[in-house]
């Protein structure tokens, strides 16, 4: 492949011109405007802090916040991808049941407003499945060693029963996408592949377990990469039920510290970091299955 | 073709419909019966129902009514009959229809593993004759996308080959292939006649039809309108119709 040149354009000029200015007349604005003082010196002690009985560095709230909210995510995921599978063979399932129990799953989430949505289920999950399943007294019925795992892996013992249901509720949200992707991903391979696959004697399970699937899951990963990025955001809107995440988090300091810009603007960067890193594994992933095979 | 022994009947039709949701009648009381080892070319127009006819033999459409008998198995709402009689018939595709994310070794191997229960080792040395057999034995390591359209079609009969089906469907297996590399595809087809295989075969290539078939069925509408040997259908057809249309292909 030829390597494309770089040339700026006089356009190019001009683009960067205006954006440069718009920033510097939007940093005078809060000078001026709001004679705002910056205080940088104050945010790297929220994010770690020197803890003097133990005598090491510790996370502060907002890296607490930071992993609370890989953790969401990461699990989120998981749970989704599950879900999201199972929902998505549903709209292709045979059965009529099982295709409408899929449609209006999708539907139903797709169409609902996310914030609505959490409440409903937030407090479905959490007031009334939740208590059914004992979680919290199982946890810490347990031994030491296994509630550290399980504050490392999830959140501390009295948090758990709250991050469960919000990481519930964020799968069921997330796996409707996830369920799209999926019966998109199946749909997408040519009829003829079942087919052949008939043709051949191999089962409606072997069909998709040999042909369909390892083709489809080709096609899936891009997007599903993708979605992942969007739960990393929209994890975001679990704050509103008081999960200590990256944005909970920042809306608590803000309310004590008053360091509004600061606080917003090193958040805004971790989330940055954190779906940006994922975008460059995507289109390492995308690359590669490209080169994989035509 | 002359001099071969055919059998007794091995495909038995009897008044097949076939209506589709959409309310298109591809079938309608369609019979022919076929004996072992004969080679029947179905022609006809666009539309005429051949590809229907061809799917119903294997089960890949179901027909609303009359019957389907293979080799003595009826192909009926018992999922181990219809098992069956996928696992005698294969079945080669206009668009080979090959597995692309597998070696041509894999698509080979792929059925004789998981459905005819081989190990690797046994499934490999059938596959490897049946590409010696389609003239390939070195692109086996290959993936189908780096191969020609004719280099595909040839797997994909070996593909079918390898589960040993008692009938053999081929529908258009060479329309979609370079003028160049319809040659290579018929002779594989002509050899498997001239072993006995018993052969359904859609195809407008007369010349095939001509040195290897047994039998001719000129469908139109969902039925078959005349059907003869070879040299009757071509040369000396009875009805306008077929008449008609064999004026168009020759
Ligand atoms: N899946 C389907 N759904 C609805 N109608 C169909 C379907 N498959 C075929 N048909 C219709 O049934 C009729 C017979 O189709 P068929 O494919 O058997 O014809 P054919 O003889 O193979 O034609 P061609 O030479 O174009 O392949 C046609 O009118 C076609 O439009
Ligand atoms: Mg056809």
């Amino acid at each position: 492949m030829k390597k494309k040149k770089t040339k700026i354009t006089p356009l190019d000029l001009i683009v960067s011109a205006l954006i440069l200015a718009a920033a510097v007349y939007l940093g005078y604005r809060i000078k001026v405007g709001l004679h705002y003082k910056w205080n940088w010196q104050a945010i790297p002690q929220y994010l770690y802090r020197y803890d003097q009985e133990s005598g090491k560095w510790v996370a502060n709230l907002i890296m607490q916040g930071l992993f609370t909210t890989l953790r969401l995510s990461i699990w989120g995921t998981v749970l989704a991808t599950i879900l999201g599978t199972i929902m998505g063979l549903c709209r292709i399932s045979q059965s009529l049941f099982y295709r409408l129990l899929g449609r209006s799953y999708v539907e139903l989430i797709r169409n609902m407003p996310p914030l609505v949505l959490i409440f409903i289920f937030y407090y479905f999950v959490s007031g009334q499945i939740m208590p059914v399943l004992g979680l919290n007294e199982f946890i810490l019925a347990q031994s030491e060693t296994t509630q550290r795992l399980c504050e490392l892996l999830f959140a501390p013992p009295s948090f758990l029963s709250a991050f469960f249901s919000a990481l519930v509720t964020l799968a069921i949200f997330e796996g409707a996408y996830i369920a799209e992707i999926v019966r998109a991903g199946i749909q997408s391979i040519d009829k003829g592949q079942w087919e052949a696959a008939h043709a051949l004697g191999l089962s409606k399970w072997q069909q998709m377990r040999y042909i369909i699937l390892p083709q489809a899951v080709q096609r899936i990963l891009p997007p599903l990469a993708g979605q992942f990025i969007s739960l990393i955001k929209d994890s975001s809107i679990v704050s509103v039920i008081s999960i200590q995440e990256l944005t909970f988090q920042g809306m608590e300091l803000m309310a004590t510290t008053y360091l509004t810009f600061e606080i917003w603007i090193t958040i805004t960067l971790l989330y940055l970091v954190m779906t940006f890193t994922c975008s460059l594994a995507v289109q390492r992933l995308e690359v590669r299955m490209a080169r994989g095979r035509a | 073709m002359q001099g071969k022994e055919l059998g007794d009947y091995i495909i038995e039709v009897e008044r097949i419909r076939k209506t589709f949701p959409d309310g298109v009648q591809a079938l309608y009381d369609f019979s022919t019966r076929i004996r072992r080892s004969e080679v029947v070319v179905v022609i006809g127009p666009s539309g005429a129902g051949k590809s229907t006819f061809l799917r119903c033999l294997n089960g890949l459409e179901d027909f609303d009514s009359g019957t389907i008998t293979i080799d003595g198995i009826p192909l009926d709402d018992n999922k181990e009959n219809r098992f069956e009689i996928r696992k005698e018939v294969g079945m080669v595709f206009q668009l080979f229809n090959l597995f692309p994310h597998m070696t041509v070794l894999e698509n080979v191997n792929l059925a004789q593993m998981l459905v005819r229960k081989k190990n690797h080792d046994e499934a490999t040395k059938v596959t490897m004759s049946l590409l010696e057999k389609v003239g390939i034995p070195d692109k086996a390591q290959s993936y189908p996308s780096q191969l020609s359209g004719g280099q595909q079609q040839r797997v994909a009969i070996a593909r079918a080959l390898a589960m040993v089906p008692k009938v053999m469907l081929f529908d258009e297996a060479t329309s979609a292939l370079d003028p160049e590399m319809i040659g290579e595809v018929l002779d594989v087809m002509k050899t498997l006649a001239q072993e006995g295989m018993t052969m359904v075969v859609v195809t407008h290539e007369m010349g095939f039809a001509r040195e290897v078939g047994d039998r001719v069925i000129f469908m139109d509408e969902g039925r078959t309108v005349e059907e003869g040997s070879v040299e009757q259908i071509f040369s000396n057809p009875q009805k306008e119709r077929t008449r008609q249309f064999i004026g168009q292909i020759l």
